[in-house]
């Protein structure tokens, strides 16, 4: 069993604690246990840079750190989360007078952000170090027949120096799509389209807009559904899609959500039956 | 010997002459061009006189080469062709205008509007008065601030790129908020004149469209950072009072929950924010059989976290306070929460640090506002 440090985020709170219990037991039964770093807080949220981007750099040092102090790498599911971060180390590897200023005050909390620990994004984790093999050897419940689009999200292909897949030509999700026993379906008219999640409390005007524009072209695409990596995408495509003046809703699921069903979790036990835009392809039990 | 050919498909539109747009595929050889600008020479040279794109400088500095290029806004003369075309592996490379902008003919388009842009925004230096004999003296420090914004060639790659312009036709472009930000700094800049420029960019330029995707830095040529420089414009909006944008009160919300509980609270952000009710949502949650937490769980470590954000903040000068009042509404509720025993889960969980956790935390919070 490997072991690595889980960095949640504000992903898991409100409506969403679920998911983390199911990206846990999904992480557990493919041999990987997540550490919760309890002490981790909010990366900022991209947001916190609008008032003073060394503060930024000094919660996410500390997050950093805690992990480094464990021993343990990074392990992130949140797109937005992680380019925060890894954008701090990158500030910080490169520049040892930031890193010097910012030691000096994790000092009081006993901390040190030393750049030991590697950040990884869930996607390149399940692919480079779980294995699409393993992957395919667990699965319960094959997802056959499901036609569905994949949606990488903007913050792991941009910018350059943070992405953890090809910015141009992202690979990965259809793999573990594949591996799951589903068709996966690429290149379709809006899979570069941002989701819209962080223009939704500065202009929600455009975030309608933005939002609908994937799920859309992926239904034209002949896709019943998409699957995201990032829990900020697929909020907004099944809360922020749901307010969207577009008629056809098109489901979205979270990639731990999804891997959980064909691993043979059931509806609640995987999330899938919590969603607001219902994804019909599952048979949920009589309580819903 | 056999010379390698790449296929280049080529965006054609004369709008004098063709009721709409077409592509043309020309074949260039591999050896005669180091870039796609050299490509485009050789095809309007031997293959097709009558191709249209436009070029200056031929070293990135002009800005007038900007195309698409396979979806992605690049500078003709900076675009390596070999790699190109290792990167296609056979494919036709297809080669278009910008995205946004209208087309004149071929690959050339109609700058105006950027430009017009600028102007709309008063993207330049009113002189800070009284204006010195001699000339303004700027320390080292002050121009690292700005060095990266000026390096815009305006070339529009970013535009081109851009999720806001892609939906909101009022949105100016990243460029011109990273020109926004380089003036905004500039201490020879008249304070009026900064706060127009910061207005203008909220008003007539619609900064919080921007969905800070990160396209604009990713495609910039020149290693300009527009998404960073809008943060920072948004920043200095909220430091100049604009309180009533619900960006500001988004930061406004990040920043005090932040503080209060290492994390923002998804739930309350509507209501912060819009002044919307989030309840139907909750409910629409809780039919589906799912548990709401309604505010974040307290986080051991919160006390020290504090801390550093207090540290950072005498240090830093951040361009938003955080509302102590708005905090201390924040523990209350978190603390009701708790007692209430309204999430069971999370009391149950964090039962052990719980005690503890509020003495040091209400005795850390009545130290602060002693001293302050």
């Amino acid at each position: 069993m490997k072991t690595i440090g889980f960095y949640q985020g504000c992903c898991f709170q409100g409506p969403d604690a679920h998911m983390f219990d199911t990206l846990k037991k999904v992480f557990a039964d493919l041999g990987v246990d997540i550490k919760l770093l309890e002490r981790t807080t909010c990366c900022g949220g991209n947001t916190i840079e609008e008032s003073n981007r060394f503060l930024v750099y000094s919660i996410n040092a500390r997050n950093i750190a805690l992990a480094e102090k464990e021993g343990l790498d990074l392990l992130v599911s949140c797109n937005t989360c992680y380019m925060v971060l890894a954008k701090t180390k990158h500030a910080l590897d490169s520049d040892p007078e930031l890193r010097e200023e910012i030691n000096k005050l994790l000092a009081e909390e006993g901390l040190e952000y030393k750049g030991t620990a590697k950040i990884w994004h869930i996607l390149p984790y399940l692919v480079e170090e779980v294995g699409i093999d393993t992957i395919r050897e667990r699965v319960r419940r094959p997802l056959k027949g499901w036609k569905i689009a994949t949606y990488y999200g903007c913050h792991i292909k941009y910018p350059k120096e943070v992405a953890v897949v090809d910015s141009e030509n992202p690979q990965g999700l259809e793999e573990l799509i594949e591996a799951l026993g589903a068709e996966p379906v690429k290149d379709y008219e809006g899979s570069d389209v941002c989701c819209g999640y962080h223009s939704f409390y500065t202009n929600k005007d455009i975030a309608l807009k933005k939002v609908v524009k994937a799920p859309q072209g992926a239904k034209r695409a002949g896709a019943e559904m998409l699957v995201t990596p990032c829990p900020l995408c697929f909020k907004a495509q099944d809360i922020y899609q749901d307010m969207a003046p577009t008629e056809d809703k098109v489901p979205s699921i979270y990639l731990p959500e999804l891997l959980a069903y064909a691993l043979g979790y059931d509806a609640k036990q995987s999330g899938l039956a919590f969603h607001i835009i219902p994804v019909d392809k599952i048979s949920v039990n009589a309580s819903h | 010997m056999t010379v390698e050919r790449a296929v280049l498909r080529v965006y054609r539109y004369n709008p004098e002459r063709d009721e709409k747009p077409y592509y043309r595929e020309y074949e260039v050889p591999v050896d005669k061009a180091q870039t796609l600008l050299d490509a485009l020479f050789y095809i309007q040279e031997n293959l097709d006189p009558t191709l249209g794109f436009r070029f200056f400088c031929r070293a990135a500095v002009c800005g007038s080469c900007a195309v698409k290029v396979n979806g992605i806004s690049r500078l003709a003369c900076k675009t390596p062709f070999k790699e190109l075309v290792e990167k296609a592996n056979g494919k036709p490379i297809t080669v278009e205008p910008l995205n946004f902008l209208k087309p004149i003919r071929d690959l050339v388009v109609d700058h105006d509007q950027p430009f017009e842009s600028l102007k709309k925004l008063q993207t330049w230096c009113e002189p800070k008065e009284p204006i010195p004999e001699k000339e303004y003296r700027i320390p080292p420090e002050e121009v690292k601030q700005y060095e990266r914004p000026t390096n815009c060639i305006l070339c529009f790659a970013c535009y081109g790129s851009c999720e806001a312009v892609m939906d909101d036709p009022k949105y100016a472009g990243p460029y011109a908020f990273s020109r926004v930000y380089r003036y905004v700094v500039d201490s020879r800049v008249k304070e009026e004149h900064k706060r127009e420029m910061v207005k203008n960019a909220m008003d007539v330029g619609d900064i919080w469209s921007c969905v800070q995707c990160q396209k604009c830095i990713y495609v910039c040529p020149k290693g300009v950072r527009p998404a960073e420089d809008i943060q920072n414009v948004r920043g200095i909006a909220a430091e100049y009072g604009f309180k009533d944008y619900p960006g500001v009160k988004k930061l406004q919300h990040f920043v005090d929950w932040i503080y209060a509980t290492g994390q923002i609270n998804r739930l309350s952000l509507p209501e912060e924010v819009y002044g919307v009710d989030p309840t139907p949502l909750i409910n629409k949650f809780r039919e589906r059989g799912a548990e709401v937490w309604e505010v974040p769980k307290p986080l051991p470590g919160l006390l020290e976290f504090r801390d550093l954000i207090l540290e950072v903040m005498k240090e830093k000068k951040p361009h938003l306070d955080i509302d102590f009042h708005h905090v201390r509404r924040i523990d209350k509720r978190v603390e009701e929460v708790f007692n209430a025993d309204v999430c069971t889960k999370i009391t149950e969980r964090f039962e052990e640090q719980r005690e503890d956790f509020f003495t040091r935390f209400w005795k850390k919070l009545s130290e602060f506002f002693g001293t302050k």
